[in-house]
């Protein structure tokens, strides 16, 4: 009778977890035959590892070459689960056991850890017997670091709740990996004394070398992985003074890179782990090792925020103790300070952004560190709760998550709950990522693909769980995890103003502290606007009470969150009651994101919104953020137009439109996709089916009552004609029409002007200005506001200015009859065509362009800094256009074009501009016209001026897309764009 | 500077004020000129304006900002905090130089000592720091009035004389020594080749310290002289006849704590580094020759001959390169060098030491190519032996250098827009104003035949 029969069945096998059956029952009865009958009592220690296949594999083969060895540890029960626990859930540690079976009597007892000390005896005295061949003593060493890992591991793996002992864990994996250095140091030392560099330095030299490692990240921190890159940075000091501090810098760059060879060389045993310095000053770039001074002056001078805050792990881990403790004992203050500098609130955000950094898309799931949900969520609202309140409590500056979020609670910065809830979802994600990586030793943390590997991994933390239940678990802890950023961070901030008790109280100054913290400048009206919004019992405070925490958060990342928590205030107030609204808040986040981003950077978008509140819908379909089209306005209107009889009835219902779509186009530019190509075509679509829909409804409404008509037309100018219109832009126009029968011109010409006053009442909205400025028209502004297209003919044959025909480069019939239209153009293409442009002509353009730079500027203004009229700026490159097509557009019709940004493409295409002048005009042309529709947007209000403030710099900056505080970048941009395209206008213009 | 130093050394100069009695600070910013300014505050300000720094009139200030963004805050440097050695005991006096700041706390554009901030950090991204070592010639004069014969210098004496007895003597130790007072070591100091011409060598430092211990030495200088009776001047060229006070400056960069200039293998032992840096001073030198000679009067020193470095070429141990590569101790591998010889004693430091750094560093960054050594003088070859031999000029006079300048996307970038706009609109009012000037040349060569 076979062994395995007598142990039962296949579906016994099955119970015990193994997956290949038949498989099974043949090397079980190998195994007797190589141990007898203790490999019969086995299979109950077999059955408890995470993989009693893969364990049963690695015990054969160990038994073969070791029998008594695996007998002796099969017999008692104890030793035997030690093993084939270990043997199940890491591979890479089974291969390592079979290799070096004498690291099998490590199981035979129960284990211990030892501390950091006693590790690094351990090691000291395994390289002790001093071969002066570094080979052989990287091998003993990194054989001892694995056998104290193994021990490790057979620890971890003994817990019945691997989670409790996690901690422990961590910090022997930290201990083992400082004892690593250390003996690396020892190796690196005696490489300098005896080998090839022998004499390069005296051993005087070598030993007043004074090296200490500093530990950052989780080695600092005493919470190390199973495998991970250990960062480190290096400090050295001479003991002598006559040793140099050159040349002891050299000797201690040699121990530093020698000790990370010992880690990390090719060897007989493979290497442990990289060792990473690249958080050191300057990083990659900066020298390796610095004395204590240098690294103060650096981080006195040039170190950037984050830098800082990378300190607070930073804890000497191995070298001299006395210099890593005065390395300690100077960096560490930094940390605390790093708040109360400039760019804190900065560099919070880019740490933010680089916790949910870029992951590719298809291992977002299969994260356990980064991502939503994951590690570094957790450290994040930990290391900026200590960054916060560290500063002035120093009871909350641990190095370790786990301790810190100890030390938080007991400060009364998190409540005892959530710290409890947030220790225990830290502890099960680090279980996870060990489990994973032990199996095989590999710096992953990424969850497997493989079913078999999922299967092992769940079992390896509980023998009952499957992988579905693991996943279950895990997928809850990722959300908890999420919310308790803000459960932690910015629920109390509700609960310091409603002293509602409940657990945690904030004290107003603490929350003060978080507010300014992520960039709110005044905590104390904040705080008075989330009284506001959160008191009293209403279904609406309810629901802000849940929402706030997140918004608060989306508020903070946008440039100005006072005045967005202002404007929700108001919107709630205003809308608070309707069905929808509180619906949209509480189903979609997307919508309140949206909403959110709107507030804090734009307040054209704000007051816009407040006008129109059911706009707030839209941010539910980013789809309804798109412009519409001018069918889709015309379809609109005609509706209007069934519904409406009365005029002012109809003109009303049609402001209302223009209102609702100009918010739809600040949205869309602040939330959504639209870009200022979008914006310009989008504002000038909407101007355009503004008059004339207006203008069409007065034809109407006049014959209707008066029985009289006339062939009426409008013409767009200016950037109205060539489509480039900006938020605030006025409507430059002019007014034609045609003289059916000369007998009535004296009652066309009334009517004409019927219609333009009307016209002008009609579309004055107070609500949202409205502006038609006709001061482009023959005559300026004593000219008629009408014309009949014969007058403009007569005009411009006898009078008209060369500076007149210049503008009619941009003239654009939107409104009037296909007969009208035709017969005006035949007229004004004759002027801005010329056949021949006159030198005359030439020199009065630059004359006057020279001109209007001098007396047009407004008094005191700065050219560099105008948008308009400035250096560089829209008009130079409009005039240098403008000019040239004065010249050619005879000859070359495919420069005829109002749209500035064509007409530069068609210069280029029909050999009138080299290409590259071409390009510097278009990118000067169209950053300004950004940074118009940006200081708009931003600040509600119109200004040709590039502001000088920096606030609204920033807000700018960050709807044109920059990064966070590039204020001063805009403004450079901007600067030397505009300069460039002064020296092409110059050159191009002037000769 | 970052907090807890600021701490510490605030706390430091807190004190000091209480011990030592001060009963004025005088808070130190240069405008776009160079020159330096001055705001004197009691010591019951002085917290404050560690906390909030002193708002002044920007507008006031020449290139500093427009008058409409009038309001700026003068930031004092804690250290930088030194007492005044020419005041005296009565009534202490102390100065800090200061960073300016827009009310909201950003480094204002205009401010030369954050021009030079920014370079510095760009260095550092790459790893580097900046080291200067200059050495600053200057007269002494009887008095800044202008005699029948010109200026009146203090003695005849010539380089290295010793003149027994004699005005500069004293002058120089009284100088040296309140200069070492103030924190500012002198590396040497001699008698130079002028009559009434001295030089003094700082040690070497930082590029932002050793910009304030330029500012600080000049007026160091001018005030020593005044208790002495005489007068000192760092005009580039007073004299016709006699050479010009330029500032010689050597350059290194340091990667952490080694000499990122040294290779003991390289030809003298220059590193690659060392090569490609020089490659980008000398590429972009002419174009930022009107920031490091800024004055009409820069252009008569650069062109009077001599030893002037009025052509772009290097050499080592040649007197009329541009760029020298000097000897050391072969086993002073930190002291790896080179140097700059074209700037002037009255050229803004902070931005000429923020444009020589970052055309130095665009040669590093884009690997340009060190052109061949010149070995001759290149005073003593024809027009068409530097033609072959590919060796440009410098500028030859302020409107040559504004015209070149204003081309550079360098001195635009370094600079920042609003500095570099700056500098071109002074500089150009500076040329239009000498053009319309009737010289005494003019008159002794055409009064009399004309």
């Amino acid at each position: 009778m076979s062994t395995a029969r007598s142990s039962g069945s296949l579906a016994s096998l099955a119970r015990y977890g193994f997956t290949d059956l038949d498989g099974t029952i043949a090397k079980l009865d190998e195994l007797v035959s190589l141990v007898g009958d203790s490999g019969r009592s086995a299979l109950a220690s077999l059955g408890k590892s995470a993989n009693p296949d893969q364990a049963l594999d690695f015990l054969i083969r160990i038994s073969r070459e070791n029998k008594s060895a695996v007998k002796k540890l099969l017999s008692k029960e104890e030793s035997a689960l030690r093993l084939c626990r270990l043997l199940g859930a890491s591979s890479a540690l089974a291969e390592f056991v079979s290799l070096n079976p004498e690291v099998l009597k490590e199981f035979e007892k129960e284990l211990k850890l030892l501390d950091r000390e006693g590790y690094v005896q351990l090691f000291t005295k395994a390289l002790a017997d001093g071969s002066a061949n570094s080979q052989a003593q990287v091998t003993t060493l990194r054989k001892a670091y694995r056998t104290e890992l193994t021990k490790i591991a057979i620890f971890d793996l003994s817990a019945s709740i691997p989670m409790s002992v996690q901690p422990r864990v961590s910090l022997a994996l930290a201990d083992i990996a400082t004892a690593a250095l250390e003996g690396g140091l020892i190796i690196a030392r005696r490489e300098l004394f005896f080998t090839s560099e022998f004499g390069l330095f005296t051993q005087d030299e070598v030993m007043n070398t004074r090296l200490a490692v500093i530990g950052m990240g989780k080695g600092g921190a005493g919470e190390l992985n199973y495998i991970s890159d250990v960062d480190v940075i290096f400090v050295a000091e001479s003991a002598d003074p006559e040793l140099e501090n050159t040349r002891m810098l050299e000797i201690a760059t040699k121990l530093a890179t020698r000790m990370m060879r010992a880690m990390d060389s090719t060897n007989q045993e493979p290497a442990l782990w990289q060792v990473d310095a690249n958080l050191r000053p300057e990083g990659k770039a900066g020298a390796l090792v610095r004395t204590l001074d240098s690294h103060s002056s650096y981080y006195s001078r040039w170190a950037e925020n984050w830098e800082f805050q990378a300190l607070l792990k930073a804890r000497p881990m191995a070298g001299d103790k006395e210099l890593g403790d005065a390395y300690f004992e100077a960096m560490n203050p930094l940390v605390w300070q790093s708040t109360q500098r400039d760019n804190f609130v900065e560099s919070v955000q880019k740490m933010r952004e680089r916790v949910s950094g870029n992951i590719p898309a298809d291992e977002i799931d299969r994260q356990i560190k980064l991502g939503p949900g994951g590690l570094r969520d957790i450290e994040f609202t930990v290391q900026l709760l200590q960054l916060v309140h560290g500063r002035t409590d120093e009871t909350v500056r641990a190095a370790d998550t786990l301790t810190a979020i100890d030390e938080l609670s007991n400060g009364g910065y998190i409540g005892r709950s959530e710290a409890a809830e947030f220790s225990a979802h830290y502890k099960f994600l680090r279980v996870l990522e060990h489990r994973i990586q032990m199996s095989k030793m590999r710096r992953t943390h990424l969850m497997p693909l493989e079913e078999d590997a999922q299967r092992v991994i769940a079992r390896s933390i509980n023998l009952d769980w499957t992988f579905e239940e693991l996943s279950e678990m895990w997928a809850e802890v990722k959300l908890q995890v999420r919310a308790l950023h803000q459960k932690i961070f910015y629920r109390p901030l509700l609960a310091a103003v409603s002293k509602a008790g409940g657990g945690l109280e904030l004290s107003n100054e603490q929350a003060s502290d978080r507010l300014l913290a992520i960039g709110y400048l005044n905590p104390a009206g904040a705080l008075q606007h989330i009284t506001a919004l959160t008191s009293g019992l209403s279904r609406r405070a309810q629901i802000q009470k849940q929402l706030l925490p997140v918004l608060l958060q989306w508020f903070s990342e946008g440039t100005d969150p006072d005045s967005a928590l202002l404007a929700f205030r108001r919107l709630s107030e205003n809308l608070g009651e309707s069905h929808w609204y509180l619906r949209m808040l509480r189903d979609s986040s997307g919508a309140a994101e949206r909403l959110s981003v709107a507030l804090s950077n734009s307040r054209l978008a704000t007051a816009l919104l407040e006008l129109i509140p059911e706009g707030a819908a839209w941010f539910e379909d980013p789809d309804q953020l798109t412009p519409a089209t001018l069918e889709d306005l015309t379809e609109q209107s005609l509706s209007l137009a069934s519904r409406h009889e009365d005029l002012d009835d109809f003109a009303k219902a049609v402001r209302h439109i223009r209102r609702r779509e100009t918010l739809r186009l600040a949205l869309g530019s602040v939330v959504g996709e639209l870009n200022i190509g979008g914006v310009s075509q989008g504002l000038s679509d909407l101007t355009e089916w503004y008059l004339t829909t207006i203008a069409k409804a007065i034809q109407v409404a006049l014959a209707k009552e008066i029985g009289q008509d006339v062939d009426f037309g409008i013409v767009a100018m200016g950037r109205f004609g060539g489509q480039e219109l900006g938020f605030g832009s006025d409507a430059d126009v002019m007014f034609v029409y045609r003289n059916e029968q000369p007998e009535l011109s004296e009652q066309s010409q009334k009517l004409a002007e019927k219609v333009i006053s009307e016209l002008h009442r009609l579309v004055k909205d107070p609500q949202l200005e409205f502006e038609i400025d006709m001061d482009l028209r023959p005559e300026g502004k004593n000219g008629s506001v009408a014309r009949s297209v014969d007058s403009y003919r007569a005009y411009y044959s006898r009078w008209g200015d060369i500076w007149e025909n210049q503008a009619l480069l941009r003239a654009r019939m939107i409104y009037g009859s296909e007969e009208l239209v035709g017969e005006f153009n035949e007229v004004i293409d004759q002027y801005r065509y010329p056949t021949e442009l006159t030198s005359k002509s030439i020199i009065e353009i630059r004359r006057i362009k020279a001109r209007i730079e001098t007396e047009r500027l407004p008094q005191g203004a700065d050219p560099k800094r105008h948008l308009k009229l400035g250096r560089g700026s829209l008009s130079d490159i409009e005039w240098l256009v403008q000019l040239l097509q004065l010249k050619h557009g005879n000859e070359f019709p495919s420069i005829r074009t109002p749209k500035t940004l064509d007409a530069l493409d068609a210069l280029v295409e029909s050999g009138l501009m080299e290409q590259h002048d071409a390009r510097v005009l278009a990118e000067a042309w169209t950053l300004t016209s950004r940074v118009r529709s940006s200081g708009v947007l931003w600040s509600n209000k119109v200004s040709d001026v590039l502001s000088l403030d920096r606030r609204q710099l920033e807000g700018m900056a960050r709807i044109l897309e920059y990064p966070r505080g590039s204020a001063s970048a805009l403004e450079e941009d901007y600067l030397a764009h505009t300069r460039r395209s002064r020296q092409v206008f110059e050159r191009l213009f002037f000769s | 500077m970052k907090g807890f130093f600021m701490d510490k050394q605030r706390d430091f100069v807190l004190r000091t004020i209480e011990e030592r009695n001060v009963k004025f600070v005088r808070l130190w910013f240069t405008d776009v000129a160079g020159t330096l300014k001055s705001v004197a505050i009691a010591p019951a300000e002085i917290e404050g304006a560690f906390a909030e720094g002193i708002g002044f009139d920007g507008s006031a200030i020449e290139g500093l900002s427009r008058s409409y963004e009038a309001d700026m805050l003068a930031q004092p440097d804690p250290s930088t905090f030194q007492i005044l050695p020419w005041r005296g005991e009565i009534e202490p006096t102390a100065r800090m130089f200061c960073d300016i700041t827009t009310p909201d706390g950003i480094p204002a554009a205009a401010d030369p000592r954050n021009v030079l901030r920014r370079a510095l950090d760009k260095a550092a991204s790459m790893g580097f720091s900046f080291y200067i070592h200059p050495e600053i010639e200057f007269y002494l004069l009887k008095s800044s009035q202008i005699g029948p014969e010109g200026p009146v210098p203090v003695d005849k004496a010539g380089y290295f004389d010793n003149v027994p007895g004699g005005t500069a003597n004293d002058f120089r130790r009284r100088a040296v020594n309140m200069l070492e007072q103030l924190g500012i070591s002198v590396e040497f100091s001699h008698h130079e080749g002028g009559p009434g011409q001295n030089e003094i060598d700082l040690r070497y430092a930082d590029a932002l310290t050793m910009a304030d211990n330029i500012m600080t030495f000049r007026t160091v200088i001018k005030e020593v002289a005044i208790e002495q009776g005489v007068y000192a001047t760092f005009m580039p060229k007073p004299f016709t006849e006699h050479p010009g006070s330029g500032m010689h400056t050597h350059m290194s960069l340091f990667e952490g704590d080694t000499n990122a200039f040294y290779d003991p293998s390289g030809e003298y032992h220059m590193s690659k580094t060392a090569k490609s840096f020089m490659a980008g001073i000398l590429r972009h030198a002419p174009e930022i020759t009107a920031v490091t000679n800024q004055f009409v009067n820069s252009y008569k020193r650069l062109w009077g001959g001599g030893e002037a470095p009025s052509f772009v070429c290097w050499g080592h141990n040649n007197r009329s390169a541009l760029i020298r590569v000097p000897l050391y101790k072969p086993n002073k591998g930190n002291s790896a060098r080179i140097e700059y010889r074209a700037i002037d004693s009255a050229a803004n430091p902070y931005l000429s030491y923020a444009l020589l750094l970052s055309a130095g560093l665009k040669g590093i960054e884009n690997n340009y190519e060190l052109p061949t050594e010149t070995e001759d003088n290149v005073w003593d070859l024809s027009d068409s032996e530097r033609r072959a031999m590919g060796i440009q000029a410098l500028p030859q006079s302020l409107d040559h250098a504004i015209r070149l300048l204003e081309e550079s996307e360098l001195a635009a970038e370094v600079l920042g827009e609003q500095v570099f706009s700056y500098v071109l609109a002074n500089k150009r009012k500076e040329w239009s104003e000498y053009r319309s000037q009737v010289t005494p040349f003019e008159l002794k060569t055409n009064l009399e035949v004309l």
